[in-house]
């Protein structure tokens, strides 16, 4: 279980980037992270992975804990022993490597051959499209594919917890439904936690099972995915929906703007 | 005729030694984008080391040559340690410039603790001379050819098929995300150059155990710098075919145009393949999805 209590985060020790964020994410339980753009949701996936150090970002208070275990002082290297990886957002595949040799990479951490390699097969049925182009060059494969290499990397690692870094960026909506029912099975067949922050509301608290939103470094909001989608708030401003339920048009869109119950 | 084979051999066999140290250069490039400018004096120390084993202290060769390779180990640790790691997620041109001070550095450390400029190493092989078809070679080149080619192909397969390999090369194309797979970029760095310092050292210890030590093994570095660029710049299989071409075209001038010339010919060679084709003949293009 990895708890996160009330971290505040800043890059160069000046800019303040999270204000104070607590999040929990159960075993085996896919958590959401929502909010628009600057809202500190990679930032906050960073400060997990220990990634923050390297861009010199600080955890300046609060502790992350991971099985009991603090885990805010560890550098990547050993969080990543500990079974939490993380993907990146945009599509970071090795791209002079081909696709097999990026997975591997995946499995760095992993000494028992064996296992790795049951696992390379694991990842090549959830993406049978990965192994019919295991020996193609990676920054020449499509971003659906480059970006099911990421998520396939990332589960190689044999991960307790992983963290997705929008997995939808840029791909077109039947592209994101596939990889999104990929996670979901993922998630069942191996009880892996999965934390995912994501723009496209709508698909990820389809598949989460809890979210939390995120407003300018801070948690304004959670709750389970079901509450979430109904609320007012959320619909109106994730996902395009009025009060009324219906698709906003942009003909008879309002020319106020209805304030945050949040804020 | 027989001329002409002699030259052939001679011109491969001393290639070979080009490609072998060009190999230390492709390591690091492999692995972190960096120029190592400091090739020949790294060359040139190490030879330096084992002429003191093995000529000042009298160890026994095989002695002699651990000292070095342990030597060499130390060097490329240090040399990561404290001059490179500082600047870790610095511009690409400090870190260049970084070897270019490492070079001096070098050279004059060199000249404090040898100030004699001139050595000669033990004879290594034997020193006849063997008969292939109508030409006679010197067997020493050919035994450096062989330990080249050796070397090309160890590092080869490490790099295609050892996990480490491969995430040395994963460094290169994305320093974060290899992090983020729980790769130890600080350790990818310390191997490639301690790699690289050990392939230097072995070269240094072939070149001059062939001719003498002396500050002629900076220009070796420089030379080998055209068979990097000629065979593109991460590339093994590169340094060993550009090596060879390097070489033959070096005693065919020579032969030609006079000795003169020689040492001038690996250097209108890079200026002529940055021109028709900058990624050499094996070097990785960038990649680019339109």
């Amino acid at each position: 279980m990895l708890k996160l209590n009330n971290i505040e985060v800043s890059y160069l020790n000046v800019v303040k980037v999270l204000h104070g964020i607590s999040i929990t994410v159960e075993n085996g339980v896919v958590v959401a992270l929502l909010g628009a753009n600057g809202a500190g949701k990679t930032t906050t996936l960073k400060a997990i992975s220990g990634l923050l150090r390297i861009e010199e970002g600080e955890i300046n208070d609060g502790t992350i804990e991971w099985d009991g275990i603090r885990i805010d002082k560890k550098n990547a290297v050993d969080i990543g022993k500990l079974g939490i990886v993380q993907a990146l957002e945009g599509r970071r595949v090795f791209e002079h490597l081909n696709a097999e040799e990026n997975l591997l990479v995946g499995a760095f951490s992993r000494s028992n051959l064996k296992d790795v390699k049951a696992d390379l097969n694991m990842v090549y049925s959830y993406f049978p499209r990965l192994e019919s182009l295991k020996h193609n060059i990676a920054g020449y494969l499509s971003g659906g594919e480059q970006q099911m290499l990421v998520i396939g990397r990332a589960m190689m690692a044999a991960p307790r917890l992983m963290m997705l870094d929008e997995p939808s960026l840029g791909l077109a909506p039947m592209v994101v439904d596939q990889i999104y029912d990929i996670i979901k099975r993922f998630n069942m067949d191996r009880k892996t936690a999965i934390l995912l922050v994501e723009q496209n509301v709508r698909v990820a608290l389809n598949t989460a099972h809890y979210g939390y939103v995120m407003e300018n470094g801070r948690v304004v909001l959670d709750g389970s995915a079901d509450y979430l989608k109904g609320r007012e708030d959320v619909k109106e401003f994730y996902m395009g929906i009025s009060a009324s339920g219906e698709k906003k048009s942009y003909k008879d869109v309002k020319h106020y703007k209805r304030r945050k119950r949040w804020l | 005729m027989d001329i002409l084979i002699q030259n052939i051999i001679t011109g491969v066999a001393t290639g070979m030694v080009y490609a072998l140290i060009a190999l230390g250069f492709a390591l690091i490039w492999k692995s972190s984008r960096v120029a190592n400018l400091a090739l020949g004096q790294l060359v040139l120390i190490s030879s330096w080391f084992t002429y003191s084993m093995l000529v000042q202290f009298k160890f026994p060769f095989w002695l002699g040559m651990i000292l070095t390779i342990a030597f060499a180990i130390l060097l490329g640790w240090l040399i990561e340690r404290l001059a490179l790691r500082p600047l870790i997620g610095q511009p690409i041109l400090s870190l260049i410039a970084i070897t270019l001070g490492l070079a001096y550095f070098l050279e004059g450390f060199t000249a404090f603790i040898w100030p004699q400029g001139q050595g000669n190493l033990p004879k290594v092989f034997p020193q006849t001379s063997i008969q292939i078809g109508p030409a006679m070679i010197q067997q020493e080149l050919l035994w450096a050819a062989v330990i080249s080619l050796i070397l090309f192909i160890l590092l080869s397969v490490f790099f295609k098929y050892h996990r480490m390999g491969i995430a040395m090369r994963a460094t290169a194309d994305d320093q974060l995300a290899v992090q983020a797979c729980a790769v130890p970029v600080n350790r990818v760095f310390s191997m490639s150059w301690i790699f690289a310092c050990v392939v230097a050292a072995i070269g240094g210890v072939l070149i001059s155990s062939i001719a003498a030590i002396n500050y002629g093994l900076v220009e070796t570095g420089f030379k080998s710098f055209s068979v990097v660029i000629l065979g593109g710049m991460e590339s093994f299989l590169g340094c060993i075919v550009a090596g060879p071409i390097i070489g033959l075209c070096e005693t065919f001038g020579g032969s030609q145009f006079g000795s003169s010339i020689k040492e001038v010919i690996p250097f209108i060679i890079i200026v002529i393949v940055i021109m028709i084709k900058p990624f050499g003949l094996f070097g990785e293009e960038r990649i680019e999805r339109i």
